[in-house]
């Protein structure tokens, strides 16, 4: 081999590496995203928000008041942890109230709560339609509904 | 990090391509010297070849050893993407050094000097933010370094006045011929304090208060800042006659500012900003005239052997180059003047051919990508708009001096961030390493 061909092979081999740095980068970096869409941070972020509660009055929770809490299209309150918003609270029901997105508008069902679900300090047996503005209390947990 | 590993394998991993890359490097140029067809050459001896190479490895060595003890939980591919870059730097010092007509045997040396101590900086800022609070706790005095270093050269740009040339920002300190450019720690500092400010004011400038047609805007308290980072920008783009680092300063806020709030309005504001304030400085000042021209007529007769010289050299390296390069060792990137550091981007795609020209710009973009997914993941927005910042300053930096040696628009001497050249260039991009490692830190 002259010195021409090894040249030429050098010169590839140069080359090559550059693009096998940049492949092996991107292979580790797909493996971190994957990592991250696992992760449940990464999963609230995509989520549909369709309004805010806020707590004004926290009962035994741990709730800050102040705190904003999302509102997505179907969000459960209730003391299970299954549920969209947990209220750690012996006021409040396993499944306490529903929050619905429809027609444009939040309608809030009570789920046969013990202690039921009040609306501007009203108690609801069937769903009643909300505005930003409304006082909703579930349990001895009061909130403020906010867009 | 989501979970914590015990030891940097990817990182080390990553890091044997830049020691490949020596090492096949280095045997290529050892090769071309006996075959180049150049009758005159400087014989490279072993020690201005293998030095630097055996030291950069070395130096990354260190480096990955020290993040494994002070950062084990930060982003693995930051260092081998930087050092790779690094280490093309060093090879192109150490080709273009040995030139007939360049004769700096030593430039790679001079070179692997700086890397190394950027290297150590970046150390060095990765164990100082430990707690990061405090770097956005003094963001007034960080806006108040960066303000002193502008002024340093305001003031040198005005001693040095001279109606047409650029003028240069460099401040020598001390005897040996060190130089330092102020102007690379200025942007550092410039993202620091934007960083700061934008956090605290996020929702006051998202939200806007004085309504003025359908905009909304937000009152001059919050507002201030922001104008001042934009006229802070128009004084160097004026008074220093530093385009590059102007246009940088002017993207870096752009981008900070939509990323903060996600209002297009800041967007399309600063470029129309930036249209009337081109507009202006192309009917005011003749050497943008003259920058302008050369892109426009590089090909004129007159132009491409005067004004035009540079360019017209660079374009015929590329063209040179083709697509698969002439080899390294085996171009004439010397016949570029700068080719060391504003035109390393040519001497490079010479060499390299557009494959290698291409592979390059990929590193960047891993680069930009990574630094953004470490904006992505940082859960507090003062680490994520610094993230976002100083990410940024490498994106712009590629983009301005990889546009100009192409001549797709006119050239500002902005270095090619770790490859070109320059001390305090290569030292401040591995500051900003440092600051995107501890960011990637996820604190629980």
């Amino acid at each position: 081999m002259d010195t021409y061909t090894v040249l030429l092979i050098l010169r590839i081999a140069l080359v090559a590496i550059l693009y096998l740095v940049i492949l092996r980068v991107v292979a580790v970096a797909r493996r971190e995203m994957k990592l991250v869409e696992r992760a449940p941070a990464a999963v609230t972020r995509g989520k549909d928000i369709v309004g805010h509660l806020v707590v004004i009055d926290s009962g035994s929770t741990v709730l800050r008041p102040g705190a904003r809490l999302d509102v997505e299209p179907i969000t459960t309150i209730g003391r299970s942890p299954t549920n969209t918003i947990v209220l750690d609270s012996t006021f409040v029901s396993t499944e306490h109230t529903r929050i619905l997105f429809r027609d444009r508008s939040l309608w809030v069902e009570d789920m046969n709560s013990r202690n039921g679900t009040l609306v501007d300090q009203n108690r609801i047996s069937e769903p009643v339609a909300v505005t930003p503005g409304t006082i909703l209390q579930v349990g001895d947990v009061r909130f403020k509904f906010a867009i | 990090m989501i979970y914590r590993r015990r030891y940097r394998w990817t990182e080390m991993g990553l890091l044997l391509f830049p020691a490949a890359f020596m090492a096949v490097a280095l045997i290529e140029l050892q090769l071309a010297q006996n075959a180049s067809t150049l009758l005159t050459r400087n014989i490279l001896n072993p020690l201005d070849t293998l030095g630097p190479a055996i030291g950069l490895v070395f130096a990354l060595a260190v480096t990955h050893v020290l993040l494994n003890l002070f950062a084990p939980d930060s982003d693995q591919t930051l260092l081998p993407i930087a050092g790779m870059l690094a280490s093309i730097g060093v090879i192109m010092a150490i080709r273009i050094g040995s030139s007939p007509g360049f004769d700096v045997l030593s430039l790679g040396a001079k070179q692997l000097a700086w890397v190394i101590l950027g290297l150590g900086f970046c150390v060095g800022t990765v164990i100082l933010t430990r707690d990061l609070r405090w770097v956005r706790n003094y963001k007034y005095t960080w806006a108040v370094v960066g303000l002193a270093l502008v002024g340093v050269t305001l003031v040198n740009a005005i001693r040095t006045f001279n109606t047409n040339a650029p003028s240069r920002d460099v401040l020598t300190i001390g005897a040996g011929g060190l130089s330092f450019q102020p102007s690379e720690l200025v942007k550092i500092c410039l993202v620091v304090f934007f960083a700061g400010y934008l956090s605290e004011n996020q929702e006051m400038l998202t939200a806007g208060s004085i309504p003025i047609g359908a905009i909304k805007l937000p009152p001059l308290k919050q507002l201030g800042p922001l104008l001042f980072m934009l006229g802070l920008a128009l004084i160097i783009a004026v008074g220093i006659r530093e385009l590059g680092l102007a246009l940088l300063i002017f993207g870096m806020v752009l981008s900070m500012t939509y990323a903060a709030t996600s209002r297009k309005v800041y967007v399309f504001g600063g470029l129309a900003l930036f249209t009337v304030g081109a507009v202006i400085a192309f009917s005011v000042f003749s050497y943008a005239r003259v920058r302008l021209n050369i892109v426009s007529n590089a090909f004129d007769p007159n132009v491409a052997t005067n004004s035009g010289y540079q360019i017209v050299q660079g374009l015929i390296a590329f063209g040179s180059g083709g697509v698969f390069g002439s080899g390294l060792g085996l171009g004439h990137p010397t016949f570029i003047p700068a080719s060391n550091t504003d035109y390393i981007a040519a001497a490079f795609g010479e060499e390299f051919g557009f494959a290698g020209l291409l592979a390059l710009l990929g590193l960047f973009m891993l680069l930009v990508f990574r630094g953004m997914f470490v904006a992505l993941r940082s859960r507090d927005s003062f680490n994520q708009l610094m993230a976002v910042g100083l990410t940024s300053v490498f994106a712009l930096q590629t983009l301005v001096i990889v546009a100009g040696n192409l001549k797709l628009m006119p050239l500002t001497g902005v270095p090619l961030p770790f490859v070109a050249y320059g001390g305090s260039s290569v030292v401040a991009n591995f500051i900003i390493i440092g600051f995107l490692l501890r960011l990637s830190e996820k604190k629980t």
